[in-house]
């Protein structure tokens, strides 16, 4: 099982709904990754696998997290399972 | 549920606002007036967007309003506002806005079970064909009121 976090920005508005998002996806598909929701600052010191936040953030994150995964449209399903299939194509790769 | 923390009074069909920052600020008047947040809440996201960029605006045509709890929240609140012209917050992938979905949270907990509501209106084209064609925020709490 992988452990991703979701984050966004500010708040907890469009970060929550990215994890619901992300969960119907992932549940959908029996994918094998738990989500847990956060913010910024439960970066620090986060050790899972992906972090799962909207995509200008994403860019800024890749550098410092394992694997950063960012969606353009909260609403596309299956942009979301695109970019849960890579994460998982290049863990399964390894 | 969402109805729950939906009012009436939060919603605002065919707002005319000049730019993103007076779309912001017109989406959450009723939350100010009402004591759901204190102005200080909507100058937080106004400031966030400048700093952090258009992290509001979540899918095409759609943005929801907010900002760190701290920064000034009284109640749980879900607003809608419609515009009668589309604004750009510079998302390429979703601009132009045209509803805008207030948010005010002072637990995220509970307001867990009204985001989930939320995050399946905003799948429905029907749902946004409701909104463009409703003459009253009435119509729309009728709607969410017979739905959950």
């Amino acid at each position: 099982m992988y452990k991703a976090l979701v984050c966004c920005r500010a708040g907890m508005g469009s970060s929550m709904l990215l994890k619901i998002k992300a969960d119907q996806v992932i549940k959908e598909n029996s994918f094998p990754i738990e989500t847990e929701h956060g913010n910024l600052d439960s970066l620090m010191g986060f050790s899972g696998d992906l972090v799962i936040t909207m995509s200008d953030l994403a860019d800024e994150l890749k550098s410092q997290v394992p694997y950063a995964l960012g969606i353009r449209n909260i609403v596309d399903k299956d942009e979301m399972k695109e970019k849960l299939s890579a994460f998982l194509a290049e863990k399964e790769g390894k | 549920m969402i109805e729950g923390v939906m009012n009436e009074k939060l919603i605002q069909l065919n707002v005319a606002a000049d730019d993103w920052q007076d779309a912001i600020q017109k989406a959450l008047q009723p939350f100010v007036e009402y004591d759901y947040v204190k102005q200080s809440y909507v100058d937080a996201i106004i400031q966030n967007v400048k700093d952090l960029g258009p992290y509001i605006v979540i899918t095409k045509h759609v943005a929801l309003p907010h900002a760190q709890t701290e920064s000034g929240t009284l109640k749980n609140g879900i607003g809608i506002t419609t515009l009668k012209r589309p604004v750009c917050f510079g998302n390429e992938d979703n601009d132009p806005v045209k509803y805008l979905f207030g948010l005010s949270a002072t637990d995220s907990e509970k307001h867990l079970d009204a985001l989930a509501d939320l995050a399946q209106l905003i799948e429905e084209p029907s749902f946004f064909s409701l909104l463009d064609k409703a003459e009253s925020s009435q119509e729309i709490m009728n709607y969410l009121q017979k739905r959950f």
